[in-house]
């Protein structure tokens, strides 16, 4: 306690300054510079071709990382993303709804899914008091086997409508996949102008101050999980156009990944900090990353070790920003 | 360090509650789990005639027995209020050294088993540190580690599976000694030594003081970066203890083999009553909830239900579990102390 005082008095350097305002702002820069190793690594890394590669693998996170940012910004932690992911994507590769319109289906089935499954781990945490990891642990593993007795093993294939246009190039410039989070990018930006917005900042930033203001704490909470859900549902979605088939364990990656996205984009896992877009860039950098080590001649066994470093150093990152930033407040 | 966000540790719900809890629920728990667990295994003699016997009973002590070890460690971590998701990384890095440094020949065992233990130890350490030096949540900092040492494992490995186990850990699991199976013994043996470990010293008593109330501690002067890392070290030497054992019963180590300990280790403790947001929990209600699941695990397996169906029935378990637990703990206390929950066990004095 006594050291965080210390250094909530001493005076910031200015870049922290402006770093702890807009997180997402070291977020991109790290982006960036990391785009350009990649550039050093492989000379086509700045084709239209590579670049909607790199949208395309970061999509399903990207979208999955958002709906986690929600989470923990109503402090919490939610570990069912993995199960709704799962369930996402064997729907669609068990139902192949192809067409537009089937697409479009197949988009509702995945956001109700999950919106569905949110709602069940929202109710624990925020009506029965249960502590989030604990509810959404058991959500996730009921999640699992729900996947498992849908398609018990990796297989079937998602409508062919769906993987060739989700991960096309359009104008022969603008990633399809990106469409989605730009799409979420700018609700979150009109959420953060309503109500709802705020409340939920408040109630990840003090639970009781939120009350006594008359923030309904509990509704707010439940919503952050809805929400999530709902956006795992997407995320479920563009994971299932880019790999094009099912996997019962198709969600297990993200949970980790997640959380490293959400870190990285500069929100508190503390909650009350931070955003949602810093969280998309997050992720881009995430996958942006295995693609450099990969290029860097890296062996694929040693992903694992990269990410659980990349995960931890991030969190801790994500803490010397945040610090900062209250270092600013007179 | 309490750094889960919904740990709001509230000195003044513990001394309530200290108050309500007459009657120890912790005891009643663990005779419910008991009777819970024979019922089934009487019950389950409906199902299938070949259920029942004393074969299934000694099957069910002795798949138990790697959770039970796994256990011990996640219900210490449990305990300070944190959780230990590295329990697969751990697991397998026992497990799979195991088979790869001593191997069949017992190579050198008497120097390599203590060293496999010690390196899940420095595992341990390592999230230990990261969670109270870095404050990294504890469940991340584990998830990150298992992660990491999965990742180190195979490219160690080259991703073969190693199919060679030490005899000394063969025999113990299957063999026996004076006519009772080693596994009985193994099991009543760390059984005794996990409770007084737990119960019983000043290191198992500073965990309850760290896990109620972190603050309230350090003003009590338990050294709690100390203890911290200690006990996720702890956690670490169990898990891989436990996947040695897993390497001596079914000869051989495979990369996944932690994998499916995870959850039944939570699982275990959170149906003993320990409270998930730790200060509470007894390693002899934890063991009533290792021989329940493994019970259930068993039975299930007997029926030959789908793996969807068993993950359903684990998970409904968890969330059920926890939801009494909330109930009991939330009855005697109304108004705003129900925010800062706590189970209703208390430390033993």
């Amino acid at each position: 306690m006594a050291t965080l005082i210390q250094n909530t008095v001493e005076a910031p350097p200015p870049w922290r300054g402006v770093m702890g305002r807009h997180p997402a702002c070291f977020t991109l820069m790290l982006y960036i510079v990391m785009y350009g190793m990649y550039a050093m690594f492989d000379s086509k890394a700045l084709s239209s071709y590579t670049f909607t590669n790199l949208i395309n693998n970061a999509s399903p996170l990207a979208l999955a990382a958002a709906g986690q940012t929600l989470v923990v910004l109503a402090r919490g932690f939610d570990l069912s993303i993995v199960g709704t992911l799962s369930i996402a994507n064997v729907i669609m590769a068990v139902l192949p709804l192809d067409g537009p319109w089937g697409a479009l289906a197949s988009f509702a089935i995945c956001v109700g899914v999950g919106a569905l499954v949110g709602s069940a781990s929202g109710y624990l945490v925020a009506y029965r008091g249960v502590q989030s990891v604990a509810a959404t642990l058991g959500v996730m593993i009921i999640c699992q086997g729900i996947a498992l007795l849908i398609l018990p093993a990796p297989g079937g294939m998602v409508a062919e409508w769906v993987s060739d246009e989700m991960t096309s190039t359009l104008f022969s410039l603008v990633p399809a996949s990106i469409i989605l989070p730009v799409i979420v990018a700018g609700l979150w930006m009109l959420l953060g102008k309503t109500d709802l917005g705020t409340a939920l900042y408040a109630v990840g930033a003090d639970q009781a101050a939120a009350e006594l203001s008359g923030i309904p704490v509990k509704r707010t909470r439940l919503l952050a999980y809805v929400m999530a859900g709902a956006l795992y549902g997407v995320a479920g979605f563009m994971l299932s156009a880019q790999t094009a088939t099912g996997d019962p364990n198709a969600g297990m990656p993200f949970l980790l990944l997640s959380f490293a996205a959400v870190a990285l984009g500069g929100t508190s896992l503390a909650g009350g900090q931070g955003g949602l877009i810093g969280s998309l860039i997050g992720a881009a950098t995430l996958m942006l990353m295995q693609k450099v080590l990969f290029s860097g001649g890296v062996s694929s066994f040693y992903i694992g070790l990269f990410q659980g470093v990349l995960l931890i150093v991030a969190i801790v990152i994500g803490r010397l920003i945040n610090r900062s930033r209250t270092g600013d407040r007179p | 360090m309490n750094a889960s966000p919904e740990t709001l540790p509230s000195a003044l719900a513990v001394v309530d509650q200290r108050a309500a809890a007459k009657t120890n629920p912790e005891t009643v728990t663990a005779i419910m789990l008991l009777l819970a667990t024979v019922l089934l295994i009487f019950g389950s003699k409906l199902i299938s005639p070949a259920l029942g016997s004393w074969e299934q009973v000694l099957t069910i002590l002795t798949l138990g027995s790697f959770l039970l070890v796994a256990a011990f460690g996640q219900g210490l971590v449990i305990l300070t209020g944190g959780l230990d998701l590295s329990v697969p990384g751990t697991f397998m890095l026992g497990g799979v050294l195991s088979a790869a440094w001593i191997g069949s020949g017992d190579v050198h065992l008497w120097f390599f088993l203590p060293t496999i233990l010690l390196l899940g130890g420095v595992v341990g350490a390592a999230n230990g540190l990261g969670v109270v030096l870095l404050k990294v949540p504890p469940f991340i900092m584990t998830m990150g580690m298992s992660i990491i040492v999965g990742s180190i494992a195979l490219g160690y490995t080259g991703g073969s599976t190693l199919g060679a186990a030490p005899t000394l850990l063969k025999a113990l699991m299957k063999g026996d000694t004076l006519g009772v199976p080693n596994i009985v013994l193994l099991i009543l043996v760390f059984s005794i030594a996990g409770w007084l470990l737990q119960s019983r010293t000043h290191f198992g008593r500073n965990l309850y003081a760290v896990g109620c109330s972190p603050a309230a501690a350090r003003i009590a002067g338990i050294p709690i970066t100390r203890t911290l890392v200690l006990v996720y070290a702890l956690s670490g030497i169990a898990s891989a203890f436990a996947g040695a054992l897993l390497t001596g019963y079914s000869n051989g180590a495979t990369l996944r083999m932690g994998d499916a300990y995870l959850l039944p280790t939570v699982a275990a403790v959170i149906l003993g009553g320990a409270s998930i947001l730790g200060g509470s929990g007894s390693f002899i209600n934890t063991l009533c909830g290792v021989l329940f699941l493994s019970t259930v695990e068993s039975v299930i397996a007997a029926t030959g239900l789908d793996q969807g169906w068993r993950l359903i029935i684990s998970g409904t378990i968890i969330v059920l579990a926890i939801l009494i637990q909330q109930a009991q703990a939330s009855g005697a206390r109304p108004g705003l102390s129900r925010l800062f929950k706590r189970s209703s066990g208390q430390p033993k004095s």
